[in-house]
This record gives structure tokens, sequence and C-alpha cells, in this order.
């Protein structure tokens, strides 16, 4: 087996192998002084992490190979990003490294990734099952020693129930169990403590004493077993896991389609005109390409030859499919949906927009601040106060007897097995995310309720999240007078509103869909010929007269567009937002004003987040004056509204406010807001948000209500609250016990009764999560 | 009630045979895309 792994490592050894899965690095080795050193920058798929410390230990194997540059691991999307030097190392080298560490790596774009991550499900699910049939079996088997009177059953019986007991606990101990043996086992040979460790010795201890009071009912550790509670631990943390990988898995895989989207090799004309078939790798900027039905086009570029539609849902969100003429531009990423056309290519890899966000994307996320989890920076003082407190209760009871102190000892470790401290944390979030999920509200990785509860700051992208996608038609005004949106058949009836409207039909612009949306569909489409799209100015065309015989020119767009049309004339002001004019070789025929619809929660959500403590900032790519009138109906002040922000802008100001210490949440849908929810501690996909944003944000917000926002995180922080309350429980539990086992005053019976109850009542309290909030504290964070 | 002697290693053995079957099914992919079967009877092919 292990033989067969090298082999497969060896393989990826093959520059075209390892090309799959690395892009040359140039710039990211700037402290290398040699020159020429051929550095490589790959991603990997690194297997059996569980926790936030595993990205640590694979970060600290990888870097002690000879020749790995840089490292920067992703403990929630399990990926790892690898700098190399191929003239020192290569990648067998550091993927062994990791396999020795007691990971697996799998090369990411790599369909293998994919069945690997299936096969994993599935053992998960295997181990969670096993661990659960069993714990009902042995419960039963428990039942009749809890509920009978001393010696009404037959010693022979007890007997027969403990052995039986015993029997279901091997699978649940070598098996189910094994992730948390396997996992402290590696903690300790490489001198770090996680929560796994408490687990592993509290369970292994327990079992060791149960099976000897099976076996010995006379020896040393007395006669007590622990089946039912052991296996019932077990599986309550098992639970927790299999809960939190399917949360990830849900909301992953769309990451995994987005990575995987460009194709691997693409049909090129050789300059002798036959077709061959390259690697993406090999395309250089002037190389034409034949692009069939259902391909994905590879690189940016331009229609040489053909029409067709392509999609570009997954890159701009507009699922519509989009009409390419020769001569129009090709992103790389979208699907060809009907014909086969000849591209030229003009930006390859990464220098395609493509590339270029899903890379600042993956950096932001991979330098996301990370922050300790609070078990697991309990789990060292823990195990130090519970090993010591065991060494000296049997340091004390050991003149008495060996046994006796021993049997103390063993009685500490029991009562201080922490199945309330490590479930503590899980099974409030769970609870919390479960009753997210069925309002809409989808998290990625359960720990972001944390974060999420020390947000101090909620940063809104401004369209499609506050305002609604759609533009509305607010006023149209022409030289015979005015009319509001509200005299919508005055509107439909005007010969210059028909004019305007037959136009649109020749673009996608939002201002462009809400002239068409009044339109009536049965009248007849006018003689318009020429039709030309001039992006992000407007439209042009010419009409036909009635009598066939002449035509006359049309133009639709932004004031600058049509006045820089001599026979426009002047077109008066007129002091609304956005604005379109229509004019025509005659001047000036009409103007038609848009607004933004703010959504109808918008106010309400926003006033509520501040009820919570936060402070409301809005970024946004539009123009000034169109957020300043979001922020008017919002009542924001004015430094906490930014507008005109590029993407780079939105991660600087981004930045400054994580500078001051802030927590900060970012809420957006667009293309445009990816690095910014990748950089944010945490990410809000909203809405109709734009697949790939889905892909990387925390939170995947469905539905159009905004109110769901301020749900989360009121329901964060009472998470939070609850996560308190059973540490709280937890630390109790063992003030109240240790002393007691200390002193050799808690019968075994009680011990193991304590350890089900603590279990049994963290997971209750966070059950709570999953009933809505009291009336009176609802009506008190709407105040 | 020595039926018990019986009763309670085949209950034992039960458990396993039980485990023995999820794991066909597990194997067998049976829980995976757990809505799409569902969503099967709607769809008009």
């Amino acid at each position: 087996m292990l033989a067969g792994m090298n082999a497969a490592y060896a393989l990826l050894d093959d520059p075209q192998r390892w090309a799959a899965f690395s892009l040359p690095a140039r710039h990211h080795l700037a402290t290398d002084t040699k020159p020429g050193a051929h550095a490589w920058q790959s991603q990997v798929v690194v297997q059996g992490m569980h926790c936030a410390a595993c990205a640590l230990n694979v970060e600290a194997a990888l870097s002690a190979v000879p020749g790995v540059k840089q490292v920067t691991v992703n403990g929630a999307t399990h990926r790892a990003q690898i700098t190399w030097s191929a003239d020192e190392v290569r990648p067998s080298a550091w993927m062994q490294a990791l396999v020795n560490a007691g990971y697996q790596a799998l090369p990411a774009q790599d369909f293998m990734a994919r069945d690997a991550g299936q096969t994993e499900m599935r053992q998960q699910l295997w181990r969670w099952l096993v661990a659960g049939f069993c714990m009902m079996q042995v419960m039963m088997y428990a039942w009749p020693a809890y509920v009978s009177a001393p010696g009404e059953i037959a010693p022979n019986m007890l007997d027969l129930l403990r052995w039986a007991s015993w029997v279901l606990s091997l699978p649940v101990m070598f098996f189910s169990a094994d992730v948390f043996t396997a996992a402290a086992w590696r903690d300790l040979k490489q001198g770090r403590i996680s929560m796994d460790l408490p687990v592993a010795l509290g369970i292994w201890v327990t079992f060791i004493v149960s099976s000897a009071a099976v076996f010995e009912p006379n020896g040393l550790l007395g006669d007590q077993v622990y089946f039912d509670s052991l296996t019932m631990f077990v599986f309550f943390l098992l639970t927790g896991r299999w809960l939190q990988s399917r949360l990830r898995e849900r909301t992953a895989g769309a990451l995994e389609a987005l990575i995987n989207q460009l194709p691997q090799t693409v049909q090129r004309f050789h300059h002798n005109g036959r077709l061959e078939t390259v690697g993406v790798h090999q395309l250089k900027p002037g190389d034409v390409l034949q692009i069939c039905p259902g391909e994905v086009i590879a690189a940016d570029g331009e229609v040489v030859k053909g029409h067709t539609w392509v999609e570009e849902a997954l890159l701009t969100g507009e699922s519509a499919p989009l009409l390419r003429k020769t001569g129009d531009n090709l992103l790389a990423g979208s699907h060809n949906l009907r014909e086969t056309i000849e591209m030229r290519v003009d930006k390859i890899g990464e220098s395609t927009r493509y590339a270029a966000i899903v890379s600042l994307m993956q950096s932001a996320s991979l330098h996301k601040p990370r922050l300790a989890w609070l078990a697991d920076r309990l789990a060292k003082p823990f195990l130090g106060t519970v090993l010591l407190a065991a060494g000296l209760s049997a340091l004390l009871a050991w003149p008495t007897s060996p046994g006796q102190a021993l049997m103390v000892a063993v009685a500490v470790l029991i009562v201080t097995c922490p199945c309330a401290l490590s479930l503590a944390t899980p099974a409030a979030m769970l609870a919390a995310a479960g009753r997210l999920a069925r309002q809409g509200v989808l998290l990625r990785d359960v720990q972001s309720l944390e974060t999420m509860s020390q947000v101090k700051a909620v940063v809104f992208d401004k369209t499609g999240t506050l305002t609604k996608d759609k533009m509305q038609l607010q006023a149209m005004f022409t030289p015979e007078g005015s009319w509001s949106a509200h005299q919508q058949s005055d509107i439909q009836a005007n010969t210059s509103f028909l004019l305007a409207a037959q136009l649109t039909k020749h673009s996608s612009h939002p201002y462009a869909r809400a002239v068409l949306g009044l339109l009536d569909e049965s009248l007849p489409a006018l003689p318009l010929e020429d039709v030309q799209e001039h992006v992000g100015q407007g439209l042009s065309a010419r009409l036909r007269s009635p009598d066939g015989l002449q035509t006359k020119g049309l133009r639709l767009g932004s004031l600058a567009f049509c006045q820089s049309w001599p026979e426009c004339g002047s077109v008066p002001h007129q002091a609304m937002g956005a604005q379109v004019h229509l004019c025509d070789e005659s001047g000036w025929l009409a103007s038609f004003a848009f607004e933004e619809t703010v959504r109808d929660d918008a106010v309400s959500s926003v006033d509520r987040l501040r009820a919570l403590g936060m402070a409301v900032y809005v970024m946004s790519g539009d123009k000034p004056d169109a957020v300043e009138r979001v922020r008017a109906v919002l009542r924001l002040p004015a430094d906490q509204v930014f507008a005109a922000c590029s993407p780079q802008d939105k991660l600087f100001h981004l930045k400054a406010l994580q500078a001051k210490g802030l927590q900060v949440a970012m809420v957006g849908d667009g293309f445009n807001d990816m690095p910014v929810l990748a950089g944010a501690h945490v990410s809000f996909a909203f809405g109709q948000a734009v697949p790939l944003a889905q892909a990387k944000a925390d939170v995947v917000v469905q539905g159009q209500q905004l109110q769901a926002v301020a749900d989360t995180f009121a329901l964060a922080q009472r998470t939070q609250t609850v996560v308190h309350q059973n540490l709280m429980w937890a630390a109790l539990y063992n003030a109240v016990c240790v002393p007691l086992a200390f002193f050799g005053y808690l019968p075994p019976w009680l011990a193991g009764l304590g350890m089900a109850a603590s279990s049994l009542w963290v997971v209750l309290n966070a059950m709570r999560l999953t009933l809505p909030p009291k009336p009176q504290a609802l009506a008190a964070t709407q105040a | 009630m020595d039926i018990l002697y019986l009763l309670i290693p085949l209950s034992v053995v039960l458990v396993l045979l039980v485990l023995l079957a999820l794991y066909w099914a597990i194997n067998q992919g049976q829980f995976e895309a757990l809505e799409a079967e569902g969503e099967r009877i709607l769809r008009s092919d």
C-alpha cells in the first residue's frame, strides 16, 4: 500500500503533471536571492485535518522539507498552498512529508480530490453509525442494572450483560473513537495539546477500568462498568463532527466546481491551418482556438468567426444567455452554449479577469485572521490540572494501599472525562446552525458563529444587498410634460417612451431592463436598424421612416453620450438621480429618471444590528449620489459610507477597520465583493449572490430577507451565551466532583451518572437555541 | 430465564448484522443525494 502511494506521488514529479495543480511563482519569492530559481506554487487538498490546530501541524511538516519556501494552510477548506523551488525539491518529497506527519495530500484541481472526499464522508458516516447502534444496544444492556434492586438479578446474568456491553464497546473504541486516539497520539508525538488528548485519555481510562471490571471484578480497578456513558459520549462527539463536515460539504462543493471549471486542453489552430490539441498552459496571446458548444472558454479573448450564446453566470451572476458576435469579448470560465466559434486569445492564465479574482479571493481567504477556539485554549490547563489531581490523589492514598491509590486516581480521571467541556461548544453551535439552516441561512463553518458573536462592525455592499437588484423608472420628462412612475398608462402610451423601449430590447443594462419592463409586448416592433450598444454609454440606432425611404439617427444613453452628438442639442437638467436621455436628429425627446429601491426590511435590519451593538458601514462601487440616497434612508453617519470603491478599495477600507481592532463582517452579493468577502472575519453572501461569492462566504443567506442577517447575529450572540453557560457548567461539575473523587467519597456509579448527566445537560442546554427567542428578548433587540 | 443466555448473545450478533447491512448501504451510496430520490418522482421523465 505504502509503496503504491509512493509510486503515485513519484508520478507527480513529471513537470507536465505538477503543472496541473501548480502555477509558476515569480513574484512570490522576493526573499530568494538566487536568480532563475524555478519556483512553483501548488495547491493541495489535505485530508485528516479535524481542527484548527491541525493547520499548524501541516504547516510545520511542509516547512521542514528543504526547498519548500512558503506554506499557507486553510483549516476550513482543507487546502494548502505550497511554494517550492523545482531546483531543490520535487512534489513527491513534500507529499511524503505530509504522509509522515499523519496526513494525506492530494493535488487540488484533480478529480481524485472529489473521489477522496466521498470516501472520507462515507467513512465518517460509518464511524458515526457504528457508534450510534452500539450505544443503543449497550444502553439496553445497562438498563436492568439501573432499575433493579441489589440481588434482584442473578450475578451470572449481570456478568452476561456486562460481557455483551463489552463486546459492543469494542467497535466503538477501536473503530469509531479511533479518530480521537489517532489525533491525540499525533499531538503527543509532536508535544502539543489539543482537546483530543484529554478526550482520548478519558475514554481509554474509562474503557480499561470497565474492561477490568468485566473480567476481574475483584481486581484492583473495582467492579463498576461505564460502557453506556462511554459509548454515548463517543456518539455525541462523532455526531458533532459529522454534522460539521456535512455543513462544510454542502457549501464547499461550489468552490471545487469553480477550480475545475477551466478545461485542461483546448483545440488550437496550428499556423498551417490544422487543429491541434494543446494544454491550456501552452496557450499564448494571439492563438486562435476553436470552441465547440458545451465547452468552457479557457482564456479571455475576442470572437473572430461565428456567433454564439454564452453563459457567464458563474462570473457575473447574469443568468440569461448572452449573444456574442464577431468582435465581442469572451471571458475565461464562461460556457459556450450554442454554436462552434473561433476565438483569438488576448489574455491567458493569471492575467484573465477570472484568474485575477480567483487568486485574490484565495489568498485573502488564506490570510483570514485566525482565532484560537475556546475549547482548545482550555485543553492545556485542563489536562494539566486533571493529571496533577489524579497523581496527587494517588500519592496521598498510596500509604493506605497501592490498590486504593490506583482506584482513587482512576475515579478522578473518570469524573473529569471532559464530556461537558468538549461538547459545550460544538453542541451549541450545531444547534444554532441547524436552526439557521431551516431559515435558509447556511453556515459553511459552524465556528464562524463564535467569530460572529464578537463582530462589532457590519459592512454592507449596496447594490443587490441593501437595495433590490432591479432599477425602477421613477419619472419621465419630455418637452410636452413630465410623468411620475405612478402614471404608468400615460407613460406607456407616449411615443418617445415606445421608441426608447423598443431600443432597450437590444441591451441588458439594468436601466434598459427597467424601461423595457413597462413596454406592452403586444405592440408591433418599430423598424430600427443598425442598433449598436456602446458599452457604459448607451445605444445608437437608425429608425426607418413609415414610407421606408429615409432613416434618422437615434441615441439613448447617458448625458455625455447624447451631447457628444451635435444633433442632440441641449438637454434640460432634472434634479433627479440616475438618468438616461433619448434624442434624435432634431433634438432632445425625453429623459428617464431611475431609482434604486431600498429593500423593505433594510431600515429595520440595520436598526436591529445597531441595537445589537454593531456599527453599520456601507461600501459600494456605485456613484456617490446613489450611495448618499441609501445613506439618508438608513440614517447612517457620513463617515461610515464609502462610495465609488473598486474591489481593492473595499479591501483597503476593510483592513483599515480591522486594524482598529474591530471584528468585521461583510455582507455582499457580487463578483466584485469577493476579495473583501474573503478578507472579512465573517462573510455573508446574500440573496442572488453569484455562485463564486457563495462558494467563499462563511454564511450564505438564501432568499431576499435582509432581516435574516440580523437574525443570524442575534442568534450568534445567544449561542455564545449558551457556550459560556455550558463551559461554566463543565467547570462547576469538575469543581464539585474532583474534590469528592480526590478524597475517595464519590462512589463509582455516581461518577458514571455524573459523566452521562453532564454530557446530556450541555446537549439539552444547546437545544434551547433551536427554539424561537422569547418575545420580550425579540422586542428588546428591535427597540 | 435461561433463554436469556441465548437471547443476549443473539442480540449482540443481531447488532453486528445490522451494522454489516449499514456498511453495505453506505458504500452503495444509499445515503448520498438523499433529496434527489424524493425529487425524482416529481420529474416528468
